[in-house]
C-alpha cells in the first residue's frame, strides 16, 4: 500500500480537468437551446418586465457565454471556498445556494442507491453464481431470462406495479414524507454522516431506522431489479470463464480440495464483477430520476429534472457536477479494491 | 541399456474415451493400454490431437464433461496395494491427485492463479494433502524452489506469477506437483511453450529431479528429439491408439508401424541418419467418424485390403516390443 497517498493526489488532480469539460459541456448546450431563462425563471408570460431584466443583470444572462460560464464556476468555487458562502451561485428558483439545495436532497438519492445495491448484490451475485454451476439447465436459461426482463421491463410500469402489490395490497411499505432521525431536531447525534439511516443507527434511533427500511426497500428494489440481472449476467459469465480457466484444472491436479478450487475461482471471477458493481452504483447516484418520480423520493434526479423543466442552468451545472463527481470518486474507489484484489494492476 | 523392470506403477487396460460435442460423439480414445514401471521414464507421442493429453489426464480422471471415460481400468500400485482408479470416490481420488501423482501443464503462466504468490501456490499444494501446515509448507516452499534452481528463492517465494519469466514459472510448476513427493509425475508437453534455449535447461531439471527423487516420469511430447534424449520406453499414438510400444532405442533403431517410420522419416532422427526429410501424406483422421479397419490405412505405404475393414490386433514382437500392424500378423 506504499504510494497510497501520491496515488490518491494524482488521481484528484485528474479529477479537475474532468470536472471543468462536464460542466463546460453542460453549460454549451444549455446556451444552444433558443429559451429566455429569466422569464422563465421570473414566472413565465406574465412576468414583470422590471424583474426579468434584474434577473438578466444579476446572472449576467446577456453578456456573452463565457462571461456567463465564468460566473457560474466563480459561484460554485466560493460556496466551498468561502465559509459564509460569500458569492455563492444561488438558485433562482427557491432562492437558496443550489449546494445547499442538492447536499439537502443528496442523502435521499444515497439512501436509495444503497438499498438498490444491496438488492442488486443479494440478487445479482447469488443468482450468477447458481446459473454458472447449474450451466445450460433450466435454471439458467430462467436466470438468463430474468436477466433480459429485468433489463428491459421500464421503472415507472414495474414500480406502479409493486406499488399496486406492496403499497396498496399488502401495505408493506409506506409512500409519503422521509423520515429523519430525531436528534437532528434536538441536536444530540454522536456523529453526524448526514444519511439519515447511519445516524439513526449511530443513535440507537431503531423505529427510525424501521421507518427509513419500510419507506426505501420498494424504490431500492425497483431501481435494483433491473440492475440486478446485468449483474447476474456479468458474474455468471465471469465465473465460468475463471472454472474453465487452466490454473483452475491445475489447482484439481494438485488435489485441493473443491472449496479451495472454488476460491481460486471466485476471487479471479470477482475482478471484472468489481467493476461492473462500481459502475453500476455509480450510476445510480446518478441515475435514479425515474425511481423518485413514481415513488415521490425528494432526490437530486428529481431536482435535476425541475430544475431542466424550469431552465434553472445554475442548478442543472450543480447537480452535473455532482454526478460527475459521485462517479469519479466511486471509480476510484473501484480502482482502489481492483488493485488490492490483484497484485497485476499498481498504482 | 534396455532395462526390464518388473514393478509396475500404472496399468492402464482398454481405455475408452469420448467427447459428446454438438457435431457428435469424438472417440478420443478407443483401446489404449500401457504400463508404466517404477523408475522408468515412459513417453507417449505423437501428433497434436491424437489424444496423448486426454490419455494422461484419464490416468486421475480429470477428465472434464463434455468428455467421459466410457470403458477402462486403470490400475494404480500404491504403496498400500493396487487400487482401479475407475472405482475410486471423488474424495479418494483427490488424495491422490498431487500426492501420488502428479502433473506438469503444458503453459506454465496459464497453469498458475494470477492472483497468489508462487510461495502460496507451492504450499497449498502440501496443506491439501495434509503432510505439512501452512507455516511449515511456506518453509519449504522455499526448499523445493531451490530444488528446481530457481534463482534467490527466499525473495522469488513470495512473488508473484506474472513477475516472473516463462522458464521460472515452468520451475514453479514442477516445484509444486513436486511437493509431495509423487509416486508418478506426469508432465504433459513440459517444454512445448518455453523458449528453446530454456526448454533444455528444463528437461535437465526433470531428468536430475527424476534421479534424485527416484520418481516414475511419464512423459508427452512430440518432438522427438525429447523423446530420444529422456525416454525409456516409448508409446506412439495415432488418432486415439497406440500404434507401436518399445523400448526407445529400439523403436528409432527399427521402427516397425508405417506411422512410426513415417513420423521419424519426417524429423531429423536423432539416433539415425535420415537423408532426406518427408513428410507423411495425407492428413490425420477425423475422430467423430474414424476410418473404419486400421484407423492409420488411409495414409499408410502398406495398406492391404484386410487394413480397410478389420482393426489390427496388438502383436508381441517379443523383448518388450508391441506395433498394431497387419504386416506383422503371422
Amino acid at each position: 500500500m506504499a504510494g497510497l497517498k501520491e496515488y490518491l493526489v494524482r488521481r484528484a488532480v485528474t479529477f479537475i480537468p474532468t470536472l471543468l469539460g462536464v460542466t463546460l459541456i453542460v453549460f454549451i448546450i444549455a446556451n444552444i437551446i433558443p429559451a429566455d431563462p429569466a422569464r422563465a425563471w421570473a414566472g413565465g408570460e406574465r412576468a414583470r418586465p422590471e424583474i426579468v431584466a434584474r434577473i438578466r443583470k444579476q446572472y449576467h444572462l446577456d453578456d456573452p457565454w463565457y462571461i456567463q460560464y465564468v460566473f457560474v464556476m466563480k459561484g460554485i468555487i466560493s460556496y466551498f471556498t468561502s465559509p459564509t458562502h460569500e458569492g455563492a451561485i444561488i438558485d433562482p428558483l427557491t432562492s437558496k445556494y443550489v449546494f445547499d439545495n442538492i447536499f439537502l436532497r443528496f442523502p435521499t438519492t444515497f439512501q436509495l442507491a444503497l438499498f438498490a445495491e444491496i438488492f442488486i448484490l443479494t440478487i445479482g451475485i447469488p443468482l450468477g453464481l447458481i446459473s454458472a454451476l447449474k450451466r445450460n439447465t433450466w435454471i439458467d436459461t430462467f436466470v438468463r431470462f430474468f436477466a433480459l426482463t429485468g433489463t428491459s421491463m421500464p421503472i415507472f410500469w414495474f414500480g406502479y406495479l409493486m406499488m399496486w402489490v406492496f403499497f396498496s395490497h399488502l401495505r408493506w411499505t409506506s409512500l409519503a414524507g422521509v423520515p429523519s432521525p430525531r436528534c437532528y431536531e434536538s441536536g444530540t447525534c454522536p456523529i453526524t454522516t448526514y444519511i439519515p439511516i447511519f445516524d439513526a443507527l449511530i443513535a440507537g434511533e431503531y423505529d427510525i431506522v424501521m421507518q427509513v427500511i419500510r419507506r426505501f426497500w420498494l424504490p431500492g428494489f425497483v431501481l435494483g431489479f433491473r440492475a440486478a440481472g446485468v449483474l447476474a449476467r456479468i458474474v455468471r459469465n465471469s465465473f465460468l470463464d475463471a472454472l474453465s480457466s487452466d490454473f483452475i484444472e491445475f489447482a484439481k491436479a494438485k488435489g485441493l480440495p473443491k472449496r479451495w478450487i472454488w476460491k481460486h475461482a471466485l476471487k479471479n471471477a470477482f475482478v471484472p464483477v468489481i467493476t461492473v458493481i462500481g459502475l453500476q452504483f455509480g450510476g445510480l447516484l446518478g441515475g435514479a430520476v425515474i425511481t423518485e418520480t413514481v415513488f415521490g423520493l425528494p432526490g437530486i434526479g428529481r431536482y435535476a429534472v425541475n430544475s431542466i423543466n424550469y431552465l434553472n442552468m445554475p442548478a442543472v451545472i450543480g447537480v452535473t457536477l455532482m454526478f460527475a463527481f459521485m462517479y469519479m470518486l466511486v471509480n476510484l474507489m473501484v480502482d482502489i479494491v481492483y488493485s488490492a484484489l490483484d497484485p497485476r494492476i499498481r498504482y | 541399456m534396455t532395462i526390464f523392470p518388473t514393478k509396475k506403477v500404472i496399468e492402464v487396460k482398454d481405455l475408452h474415451v469420448h467427447f459428446y460435442t454438438y457435431a457428435g460423439v469424438v472417440k478420443a480414445i478407443s483401446g489404449v493400454s500401457f504400463e508404466i514401471y517404477e523408475g522408468e521414464t515412459f513417453c507417449l507421442v505423437g501428433e497434436t490431437g491424437c489424444g496423448k493429453s486426454v490419455t494422461s489426464r484419464a490416468l486421475t480422471r480429470l477428465i472434464e464433461s463434455p468428455g467421459r471415460i466410457v470403458k477402462g481400468r486403470i490400475i494404480f500400485y500404491r504403496d498400500s496395494g493396487p487400487v482401479d482408479i475407475m472405482t475410486l470416490s471423488e474424495e479418494e481420488l483427490r488424495e491422490i491427485r498431487g500426492r501420488e501423482i502428479a502433473y506438469i501443464f503444458q503453459d506454465p503462466t496459464a497453469a498458475l492463479d494470477p492472483l497468489y504468490t508462487v510461495g502460496y501456490q507451492i504450499a497449498e499444494t502440501m496443506v491439501a494433502h495434509r503432510t505439512a501446515d501452512w507455516r511449515e509448507a511456506f518453509r519449504k516452499a522455499i526448499n523445493i524452489l531451490k530444488s528446481v534452481i530457481m534463482p534467490d528463492p527466499e525473495r522469488r517465494v513470495k512473488n508473484y506469477p506474472h513477475e516472473l519469466s516463462g522458464g521460472m514459472r515452468q520451475r514453479v510448476v514442477i516445484g509444486v506437483s513436486l511437493s509431495n513427493r509423487p509416486k508418478l509425475l506426469i508432465a504433459d508437453e513440459p517444454t512445448t511453450n518455453l523458449d528453446v534455449t530454456i526448454q533444455a535447461q528444463i528437461l535437465d531439471l526433470l531428468r536430475k529431479l527424476k534421479k534424485n527423487e527416484q520418481m516414475t516420469l511419464l512423459l508427452i511430447t512430440h518432438n522427438m528429439g525429447v523423446v530420444a534424449e529422456m525416454c525409456t520406453r516409448v508409446a506412439v499414438m495415432y488418432a486415439g491408439k497406440i500404434v507401436e510400444l518399445g523400448p526407445v532405442i529400439d523403436v528409432f533403431k527399427d521402427p516397425r508401424h508405417p506411422y512410426t517410420r513415417g513420423l521419424l522419416r519426417a524429423v531429423p532422427n536423432p539416433l539415425g541418419k535420415v537423408e532426406r526429410l518427408e513428410s507423411i501424406p495425407g492428413t490425420v483422421p477425423n475422430l467423430i467418424y474414424p476410418p473404419p479397419g486400421c484407423r492409420f490405412h488411409p495414409r499408410c505405404p502398406y495398406m492391404m485390403e484386410v487394413c480397410k475393414s478389420k482393426e489390427p490386433p496388438m502383436v508381441d514382437l517379443g523383448e518388450g516390443r508391441k506395433v498394431a500392424c497387419w504386416l506383422y500378423v503371422k
